[in-house]
């Protein structure tokens, strides 16, 4: 999705700077001088012209959709049988992670809870809410979905570097929305079993 | 000397406050819209500056987390219902029946009816500060379960669904207005096809009201039942949804976003023309384009909720896409118009010019979160504030300023002062970029929306330091602006009727226009009847 985010950005600085260079060209080299105290023409339709400026926009963004929906398609994929999987419930505030076969983690705005995820495995995470609207947001992912309450909305996450990474609500839900965080600490695969068993016997 | 005017000479105007409360005439009804808009503007700009001094530092303590919420929940909802778009209203109040050589607006009772309901719904807004628990605080989205009773407590809430409701209602009696105006009180020789585009654009703007704000009417009644009387619409326990709250939110809320600009792209699109002396490039195309946004604009809405995980995703990306395309035409348009010309340099022509390069920002990066995965980050986040403030900030707020320079000296028959005018464009321009632009960055580095602290890592401590010093510089240009309305207003450099040339209507009267505008229409043959007057040889025979 980096990769998604450098074609758009690139894109979209192109295209401005193409239009600003115009704009500021036309800006400059039509002011009122002496030289240039009257408009020197009046016209005001040019069909090709116009035909042209409305077509070829019009396959750029069909050329862009085509990207983004493929892109999307990878994104939004679920495996099968993924072989980590997490149920995740935000709340007024703090957040709950169950894996199935493994522990229960707690924690609030307070003291943050760890979602501990291994290296290249696929994480089904399966997000809702206990009260509002959150939203299950890790920057460093470039990714986050909705928490909302009465839905569950499911996910796939293979975290490709490890460390550990900030995640917070994205979607506002009163006083304490700034401060309600959590980490996911991305390990090996082996560790992670190690952490699973672990806190599975606490 | 005809009948009607010899009734007029009979009538003197009068000046008296009585007079202003009672008023039907469009133009200081007019007047009274944007007065107002200007004096909310005030308020919801100081709000923002107290959220800014609360960012300017990580682990601010300026405004406690409570204060904080209601502040911006305030500053959103009165930038967008109060100021941005009421601030148009009020100018194609002023602005329609001149261009189209009508006397008055086609209902001028319902006309004064939405004014007063518009005022009301906005102190009753603003009012709810003084309840107990404070203003509303769930954001201007008021996103259900968070606005419901259970949650947010406080009267602030009811508070506000009632005034926003009211403000619904007036806008819709208004664009009830100016859609009939605009078909049925045009003077003769004014085709359609002669419209000024600032009036088409208005009628789109229209239309788009008379599509969305039922949706916002309803959703508020809703949400109210759901507080007040035990509906449980929105409520999951009870089989409710709070995905359908977003549905009917923003199936008001993403046209909404077009009512707030489309009347500014008629503005720009008025003062282009007008100060590189030629006509419209692309007229048609123009028009066109302003529809073509309006319809498409009805099928966005849930671009807003690419991160529920419950609408279609690719559809509503597509349309989104496709609204590039008659906006690019707009920008090509306005380019072309100034090629050829021979462009003077007005303050309003700078707030044009400083829309077009603003704007254009927004839009693209409009484009960017238009796609799904990129939005999958960028959604609530400061990538997304930054965007719409160059839309709605960089777009209508400056058309808002060019439109203010333009028609003010039509209104009072005085001149703002136009170097003062330069140095409120320069400074707000500088403000407002830097302002806005880290935001972009602050928000790929992972800086939710509607935060009132930070931590005190990485790069946002400085960017949220620029942001900051960027919007005191905009209180500086604020305060420009007000020192050009002081000084100019003791000056009183009379205006003329014509001060810039200008080829509608409008400029046709005088300045300020008599009661019912007109003593005498000049032949209207095209879209420039005073150029036709001017170039008797060249005038268009279409």
């Amino acid at each position: 999705m980096a990769e998604d985010w450098r074609i758009f950005a690139y894109g979209a600085l192109a295209v401005a700077l193409l239009v600003w260079g115009l704009i500021l060209y036309a800006a400059v080299r039509f002011r009122q001088t002496e030289r240039n105290a009257e408009p020197r023409s009046q016209k005001d339709t040019n069909t090709p012209l116009e035909v042209a400026w409305t077509v070829a926009p019009l396959l750029l963004v069909i050329a862009l959709f085509v990207l983004t929906a493929h892109i999307e398609t990878d994104v939004e994929a679920l495996a099968a049988a993924p072989p980590v999987e997490i149920a995740v419930d935000g709340y007024r505030w703090g957040w709950t992670f169950a894996y199935r076969d493994g522990p229960t983690v707690r924690g609030t705005a307070a003291n943050p809870p760890e979602m501990v995820l291994p290296i290249g495995e696929v994480a089904s995470i399966r997000v809702t809410s206990s009260d509002v609207v959150h939203s299950f947001w890790i920057p460093d992912m470039l990714f986050k979905r909705d928490a909302v309450p009465g839905q569950v909305s499911a996910f796939d996450l293979t975290p490709s570097k490890e460390g550990t990474f900030l995640g917070r609500c994205g979607e506002f839900c009163g006083l304490n929305h700034a401060l309600m965080t959590f980490r996911v600490r991305v390990v090996a695969p082996a560790a992670y079993e190690r952490w699973r068993k672990y806190e599975a016997t606490q | 000397m005809s009948a009607a005017e010899a009734v007029r000479v009979t009538a003197p105007e009068r000046h008296d406050i009585l007079s202003w409360i009672t008023t039907t005439d469009h133009k200081r009804i007019g007047v009274l819209y944007m007065a107002t808009t200007l004096l909310f503007m005030a308020v919801a700009g100081l709000l923002a500056m107290a959220i800014r001094t609360q960012l300017a530092r990580p682990d601010g303590t300026v405004l406690d987390s409570h204060a904080y919420n209601q502040i911006f929940t305030l500053h959103g909802t009165a930038m967008i219902f109060l100021v941005i778009a009421p601030f148009a209203l009020g100018l194609a109040n002023y602005v329609i029946p001149l261009q189209i050589g009508a006397p008055d607006m086609a209902f001028p009772r319902l006309n004064a009816t939405s004014y007063w309901m518009f005022l009301f719904g906005g102190l009753v807004v603003f009012a709810g500060a003084a309840t107990n628990e404070g203003a509303a605080s769930a954001g201007w989205t008021a996103y259900a379960p968070l606005s419901e009773i259970t949650i947010s407590t406080g009267l602030g809430q009811d508070f506000w669904i009632v005034g926003v409701a009211m403000v619904s209602v007036a806008s819709i009696m208004t664009a009830l207005n100016f859609v009939t105006t605009t078909f049925i009180f045009r003077a003769p020789g004014m085709t359609m096809w002669r419209i000024p585009i600032f009036t088409w654009e208005m009628v789109a703007t229209s239309l788009l009201i008379f599509m969305a704000f039922p949706s916002l009417t309803a959703t508020l009644l809703l949400l109210f039942v759901d507080r007040r009387l035990g509906g449980h619409v929105f409520d999951p326990a009870f089989g409710g949804s709070p995905i359908l709250y977003q549905h009917l939110f923003w199936f008001f809320g993403h046209p909404e976003v077009y009512v707030l600009i489309l009347p500014y792209f008629g503005v720009v699109s008025e003062v282009i023309s007008t100060f590189t002396g030629r006509p419209l490039f692309g007229y048609t195309g123009m028009v066109l384009s302003a529809f073509a946004i309006a319809g498409l604009s009805m099928g966005v809405w849930a671009h807003h909720m690419f991160t529920t995980g419950a609408v279609n995703n690719p559809f509503f990306s597509f349309v989104s896409f496709l609204i590039a395309v008659p906006t690019g035409i707009k920008f090509f348009n306005w380019i072309c118009t100034m090629w050829g010309g021979s462009i003077r340099y007005t303050a309003a022509m700078l707030y044009a010019l400083g829309f077009l390069m603003n704007f254009l920002l927004g839009g693209v990066t409009g484009v960017m979160v238009a796609s799904p995965p990129l939005d999958f980050h960028a959604q609530d986040s400061y990538f997304v504030v930054a965007h719409f403030h160059y839309t709605i900030g960089g777009g209508s707020f400056f058309a808002l300023f060019a439109a203010i320079y333009y028609w003010w000296p039509k209104v009072f028959g005085w001149r703002l002062d136009e170097r003062l005018g330069k140095i409120n464009f320069w400074l707000t321009l500088a403000g407002f970029n830097l302002t806005f632009l880290p935001m972009f960055f602050m928000g790929v580095f992972g800086m939710p929306r509607r935060i009132y602290t930070y931590a005190n890592a990485g790069a946002l401590p400085l960017l949220n330091a620029i942001a900051t010093a960027g919007a005191y510089l905009m209180l500086v240009a604020a305060v420009a602006f007000v020192a050009n309305v002081v000084v100019s207003a003791r000056r009183r450099e009379p205006a003329g009727d014509n001060p810039w040339h200008g080829y509608t209507l409008e400029w046709a009267t005088s300045s300020p226009p008599p009661e019912h505008n007109f003593h005498r229409l000049p032949p209207i043959r095209s879209a420039r009847p005073l150029w036709d007057v001017e170039h008797p040889k060249k005038a268009k025979a279409s």
